[in-house]
């Protein structure tokens, strides 16, 4: 199982506007699961990374607090046919992986 | 609260474990950096002291925190931190200074990227939402209140 990801992006002026939506529970740990009372185990995504042409550009690292699903956005400079990698790791170690060429 | 980091370790490097084994992935891949300390911090200052080493912060006008006043739903809060207009942004990170651990997320940028994030956070109640942004070595915060109606944490 890998997590997947959709990405878009637009160059508009030499900047990229990267959106990126991910499918993930992101499931905190602190809900709890009514019929057994226990907290439902934590998975969510720990780490993302955007890289333009091989170059890191954004490193984040996110908590259970983002939402389920998660949507996010972020801006490089770039040009046209410029290579977007966004590669991201769970808290169980699931992988997920996108590549695409910005229009 | 112990028991439930205790069983996160353990679930985190059992897969490790396997992952290793199967000769899938190297340790410094499976434990990336992840901050653990700042993540588990219950107070906002000391998950941002446990981010950037201070919380020691100041106003500025091109740090803008995008969130809206009501949120119908707390479980998915659009929330846009744009400090694109500063030079040299190193990282931003957002926190809810309500939720059981404040910290929702850190953004390291590096090479190509300018200082713009906008994501979707879980609150559970009516709180403020805090951008902190880190430029030329100082912390920038911007903060607005979002009026929860449904909660996101919890159930």
């Amino acid at each position: 199982m890998s997590i997947k990801i959709r990405v878009r992006g637009k160059v508009r002026g030499g900047i990229a506007e990267i959106k990126a939506l991910m499918k993930h529970p992101m499931e905190s740990g602190r809900r709890i699961n009514k019929k057994t009372g226990k907290p439902y185990p934590p998975k969510f995504i720990q780490n993302v990374e955007v890289a333009v042409n091989g170059t890191k550009a954004v490193d984040a690292q996110w908590s259970g607090a983002v939402s389920t699903n998660p949507y996010m956005a972020v801006k490089v400079k770039a040009n046209k046919g410029d290579e977007v990698v966004i590669n991201v790791v769970d808290n169980t170690g699931e992988k997920g992986s996108a590549k695409f060429k910005l229009k | 609260m112990k028991r439930r980091s205790f069983l996160k370790g353990t679930l985190a490097t059992g897969a490790a474990v396997v992952a290793v084994n199967a000769g899938l992935l190297t340790p410094a891949t499976v434990l990336a950096d992840w901050n653990k300390a700042a993540f588990d911090a219950k107070k906002v200052d000391d998950a941002i002291k446990a981010v950037f080493g201070t919380a020691t912060t100041a106003e500025s006008g091109d740090l803008v925190l995008k969130a809206p006043e009501i949120a119908e739903n707390g479980a998915v809060t659009p929330v846009t931190v744009d400090a694109s207009k500063m030079s040299g942004v190193e990282a931003i990170a957002i926190l809810a200074d309500k939720n059981p651990t404040p910290l929702v997320c850190v953004y390291n940028f590096s090479g190509p990227a300018l200082g713009y994030v906008s994501t979707r956070i879980k609150m559970g109640e009516t709180m403020n939402v805090i951008a902190i942004a880190k430029a030329g070595g100082k912390l920038y915060k911007a903060e607005q209140q979002v009026k929860v109606t449904i909660g996101g944490c919890g159930g």
